[in-house]
């Protein structure tokens, strides 16, 4: 992206907002190893259970473990599995929608009726069964997650490229004798780049919200690692005991993906000339 | 389309390490190799995969996803009748109306609170009220739908002891009166039901109010205020109508995504609906059951997307003299 546009999506007053809450939720994860005051995995059975105090800010969980340290470890694990899995989706979405967008014809066909088909399946159904199947780790969640959301990419691309096709500069540099390989890096990919953009972004907050699912339902990251979503499974067993093992895991997760929502949808408002006259 | 969806959700199933045999025979450490080929056998687990497949297919016609691994004696899908006359219902045919009930009564619900938000935020268009509700929405958007179940779960049931926090029905069931037995269903929807429609309420709000900026800024709006049609009659007889129609859409393509969210509600409630069953199933490697839920999922959001195409026909009668036209 150069310099003027995102100092523009900048300056969208939802976007900076999303932007800045990014920002420190992963300066908050990077810096887990200076700034988290325990091992997240240390066990203390002197301190099971325990409530809020200045010792422990968010407590301890059933294992005598910082709340508070292990939620800045989980962290990275989130934010990581929400970055890779749009990562590979958008990778895919991108190739596929490319080259159903400006091949058509028969495999354009074949790659639509794919996505419908895979559309047609509830997602969750079928990243619970893909996961449950393989074994469940952050690596196969990423991947599992990457492969199953590609399909929206794959259509706005497609959108894309077909109303683009028609657009004089790239007739002219058709005309011109430029290759299909140009055509698609140089002129088509480029300028299709704002809503895919856009729409990754909104990616990863689904993302992030289906690996903190997956994790709660114990096919995602497992123990001892910590993710927000299996300290919430935590949180779910202990629900009589210890609310705050189940009110901080979530407010983390409500904040970041508000926060990718923000930047998304500012981002959105911002950089796309159609939504701005209209809204 | 549905043979597509067949052929995914067979392959998935066989990259699965490990059989169901596995799983059964370290319940019963005695089982020997050969009883264990034999159960082979029994499901075709000894056939490549490609006739496994074809045998399936085949049977699928007739909707019969084979016997559940888990709980031999029950049918995936339709009631069977024993010797003795004991009618055994099928598993998914238990779950799927649970499912069902909660999810349309968590759509009403969310309609009933979207389109008039929605309206509201249209009408009075960057006021305070729409910042509200648009906050309100980012809010929606964002929340893990579970994480709210837990607070709330804790706050209604375990803190305050309002509501029951698990099941369908309380232990004493049997023993209430039909006005005691609606009042205890009742308290145990009431969250199950709520908390999805809490979390879809913020697509659809912002959905109802786009359509209906879009219709308000539309000539024959303009017409109807200048013939000095009340507002009311305007908003409500003119304008709703045009902006509910990509509604119907949404609604459709909203179904794999209800379906799919009733697996972590229903666990986290304890409802033994499709979510749970499936989530079982994937936990117990029963593969029959898994497949048929797979399918019938798939199968319901096809109609799922069917019917708002018929309902859309039936709303707007441009679409209809188009089709006819063609």
């Amino acid at each position: 992206m150069n310099h003027s546009l995102f100092k523009k999506a900048l300056s969208n007053p939802l976007a900076l907002a999303g932007f800045i809450i990014i920002m420190m939720v992963f300066l908050l994860a990077m810096l887990a190893p200076l700034i988290a005051p325990y091992d997240p995995d240390d066990i203390n059975v002197k301190a099971i259970l325990l409530a809020p105090s200045w010792l422990h800010w968010m407590g301890t969980d059933g294992l005598g473990r910082d709340v508070l340290s292990r939620m800045l470890y989980g962290g990275r694990i989130s934010l990581l599995v929400g970055l890779v899995a749009v990562g590979i989706s958008t990778a895919i979405g991108i190739l596929l929608g490319a080259i159903a967008g400006y091949y058509r014809g028969w495999v354009d066909t074949l790659i639509m009726r794919l996505v419908d088909v895979m559309l047609s399946i509830p997602s969750f159904f079928l990243i619970l069964a893909v996961i449950a199947f393989l074994t469940p780790s952050i690596i196969n969640v990423m991947i599992v997650i990457g492969l199953t959301s590609w399909m929206g990419v794959t259509r706005l691309v497609r959108a894309e490229f077909l109303s683009l096709s028609g657009r004089e500069f790239v007739m002219a540099s058709r005309t011109l004798g430029a290759k299909d390989a140009r055509l698609i890096f140089m002129h088509l990919l480029p300028n299709s780049l704002t809503p895919i953009i856009v729409s990754s972004v909104l990616g990863i907050a689904g993302a992030v919200l289906m690996e903190s699912g997956l994790s709660f339902l114990g096919l995602g990251v497992q123990a001892p690692q910590a993710s927000w979503g299996n300290i919430l499974t935590d949180g779910k067993d202990y629900i009589q005991f210890a609310w705050w093992l189940s009110l901080f895991p979530g407010l983390a997760i409500l904040i970041t993906v508000l926060g990718y929502n923000l930047l998304g949808e500012g981002l959105r408002d911002a950089l796309d000339p159609r939504s701005g006259s209209n809204k | 389309m549905l043979i597509g969806i067949s052929l995914i959700s067979f392959f998935i199933m066989h990259l699965a390490p490990g059989d169901i045999t596995s799983n059964e025979a370290s319940f019963n450490p005695k089982a020997s190799e050969e009883s264990r080929q034999k159960l082979r056998e029994l499901y075709n687990l000894d056939k490549p995969v490609i006739v496994q497949y074809g045998l399936w297919l085949k049977r699928m016609t007739t909707l019969d996803f084979g016997t559940s691994f888990a709980s031999h004696q029950k049918p995936v899908f339709w009631q069977t009748t024993d010797k003795d006359g004991n009618i055994t219902k099928g598993l998914i045919q238990e779950a799927l109306p649970i499912t069902l009930l909660i999810n349309i009564l968590g759509l009403i619900i969310t309609l009933a609170l979207a389109i008039p938000l929605g309206i509201i935020a249209a009408r009075k268009y960057l006021s305070w009220q729409d910042r509200t509700i648009t906050l309100f929405n980012f809010v929606g958007f964002s929340i893990p739908g579970f994480w709210l179940s837990l607070l709330l779960m804790y706050w209604l049931g375990v803190a305050n002891n309002w509501l029951p926090i698990s099941g369908l029905h309380s232990i004493n069931y049997e023993s209430m009166d039909t006005w005691g037995k609606i009042k205890d269903s009742l308290s145990h929807l009431l969250m199950p039901v709520i908390i999805p429609s809490v979390t879809g309420l913020a697509g659809i709000t912002l959905f109802v109010k786009n359509g209906m900026l879009d219709v308000l800024n539309q000539d024959y709006i303009t017409t109807a205020r200048a013939k000095g049609l009340d507002e009311h009659k305007v908003i409500y007889t003119h304008a709703l109508r045009n902006a509910m129609l990509p509604l119907i859409t949404i609604i459709g393509l909203s179904i794999p995504g209800l379906i799919g969210g009733s697996v972590i509600a229903e666990t986290i409630f304890a409802i033994p609906g499709m979510g749970k069953l499936f989530y079982d199933a994937v936990m117990m490697r029963d593969f029959p059951v898994v497949m048929g839920i797979l399918t019938i999922g798939s199968a319901l959001t096809l109609m799922g997307n069917l019917l708002a195409d018929i309902a859309y026909a039936w709303a707007d009668p441009r679409v209809r003299r188009g089709v006819a036209r063609e």
